[in-house]
């Protein structure tokens, strides 16, 4: 069954982590008014994204942009006809047509303007469907671009407090790493701002004490720590409250500490319930 | 008689008052009014003030059920309930994924007062558009430790494999 829902309610850059950590393979479906975009993943990597306006073969592409010749095009489409089970980016490196780093950077340029763009949707239909494959003509890209690289791209374009305010609710929350962080960087490029921030998340400091030090803005520090929470690096945690308060001035009591045979006696009785 | 308490919460319309229902002893208490604000586009009936339900387990024990009222103006109510609880089961609709942050912002209110044994339930699994539990793990970020069971609330086996989850939960915490 697919997933569906609004990017209003569930941004676009919490399902590409929902992709990446849950290892899907599928196709996200995009659509407002008359848009239509689709994001093609294999166990959690991006290979390929099509718009509805523009879902050209790669050859087709690739002669506008002037790598490939009308005359090899049609070579290769031809060659790709009469084999089964392989993609049009295959058949172009098997015929050395193209370079596959040449293919990387063309495709993954146009490919990574596609999804950026999408980034600006405040709001649109979505729709995953799982298993679903591209069309072995469309733009795949010989190595899968892992989805962290995008979301903190999508994130450096948010110019807005409304949708960081979700996830970061007030400036005196701390920051600090989830298990390992080393390993997960590894698909990303920080910009230098971004380092400053990252370089500053110690566990103890909040993203008023991080913006005071870096003598950055509050919502810089904001927008980048969104990155990071984003794309599955860090974690913004409440500052440990000294002693609990009911709004109504009470401290709240402790939670009980309840007795191993009281808690059988509740597990037996809703067993044979 | 000494009673205990759990607390049934979740965004509007996740299933509080189902899930209660189905495991009472009693009729459930349950305060239903015509719904207001946002909630009226989704459901006619919502809970105002909170649904109560009940399970003796004993002559001298009781264990009391407390469903949190979905709409916001009425989160005064989560402190006073949250108040002395055993645990905590947080229902989360799995069809609609427009109700997550809410649940994210659910969660947060209670861990903000202390630790609560929790765990989470992802309600209406029966429906064809439910999101599994996994991908909720992974929509709502929750920590591995953290248990995310599938739930049909009008399902009786469903809603007791879900309180005996959280009772594990609580049963590491307790003492000799
Ligand atoms: N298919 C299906 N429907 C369910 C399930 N659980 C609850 N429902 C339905 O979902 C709707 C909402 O359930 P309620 O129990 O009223 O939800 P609530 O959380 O108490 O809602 P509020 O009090 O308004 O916040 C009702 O129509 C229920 O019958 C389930 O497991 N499967
Ligand atoms: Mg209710």
């Amino acid at each position: 069954m697919p997933l569906v829902g609004n990017i209003r309610d569930f941004g676009l850059s919490d399902f590409l982590y929902l992709v990446d950590r849950g290892y899907k393979t599928g196709c996200l479906h995009l659509s407002r008014a008359d848009e239509m975009a689709s994001l093609y993943f294999d166990k959690g990597k991006l290979i390929t994204a099509t718009r509805k306006d523009d879902n050209v073969p790669v050859t087709e592409l690739l002669v506008r942009k002037g790598k490939l010749t009308p005359v090899q095009a049609a070579q290769a489409t031809q060659v790709h006809q009469s084999q089964n089970g392989v993609t049009l980016s295959q058949v172009l490196l098997n015929l050395e047509l193209i370079g596959r780093d040449e293919l990387q950077r063309v495709l993954q340029q146009h490919i990574e303007e596609a999804v950026y763009a999408l980034f600006s949707w405040n709001e649109g239909e979505f729709r995953f469907e799982q298993g679903q494959r591209p069309d072995p003509t469309a733009p795949i890209m010989p190595t899968p671009l892992a989805v962290e690289h995008l979301i903190m791209e999508g994130v450096r374009r948010i110019d807005e407090w409304g949708r960081i305010r979700d996830r970061i609710p007030s400036t005196d929350m701390v920051v600090k790493f989830i298990e390992q962080p080393v390993e997960r960087t590894k698909g990303i490029n920080l910009a230098a701002d971004e380092w400053r921030v990252f370089a500053r998340i110690n566990g103890k400091d909040t993203l008023a004490e991080i913006a005071r030090k870096t003598g950055m803005s509050e919502f810089e520090v904001c927008r980048i720590v969104y990155g990071f929470l984003t794309a599955g690096l860090v974690d913004v945690i409440r500052k440990p409250a000294p002693v609990p308060m009911l709004a109504t001035g009470r401290p709240l009591a402790e939670a009980p500490r309840v007795k191993k045979s009281l808690v059988t006696r509740i597990i037996n009785r809703i067993r044979g319930m | 008689m000494q009673t205990v308490k759990m607390v049934i919460s979740g965004a509007v319309n996740a299933g509080k008052t189902e899930f209660i229902k189905t495991i009472s002893e009693i009729e459930v208490v349950s305060t239903e009014r015509p719904a207001t604000d946002d909630t009226r586009l989704i459901k006619k009936e919502t809970t105002v003030a909170m649904d109560f339900g009940r399970i003796a387990i004993g002559d001298d024990l009781v264990l009391h059920l407390f469903g949190t009222p979905g709409q916001k103006r009425f989160d005064f109510m989560w402190e006073i309930l949250s108040e002395g609880m055993l645990g905590l089961v947080i229902l989360v609709d799995s069809t609609r994924p427009e109700t997550f942050r809410e649940t994210n912002r659910i969660i947060d209110f209670f861990m903000s007062y202390r630790e609560t044994p929790y765990v989470v339930a992802a309600n209406k699994q029966d429906r064809p558009n439910a999101w599994s539990p996994e991908e909720l793990r992974l929509a709502l970020r929750l920590p591995s430790h953290i248990k995310v069971l599938p739930c049909m609330a009008t399902d009786r086996e469903s809603v007791k494999n879900v309180l005996l989850e959280l009772l594990d939960v609580i049963m590491q915490r307790s003492e000799d």
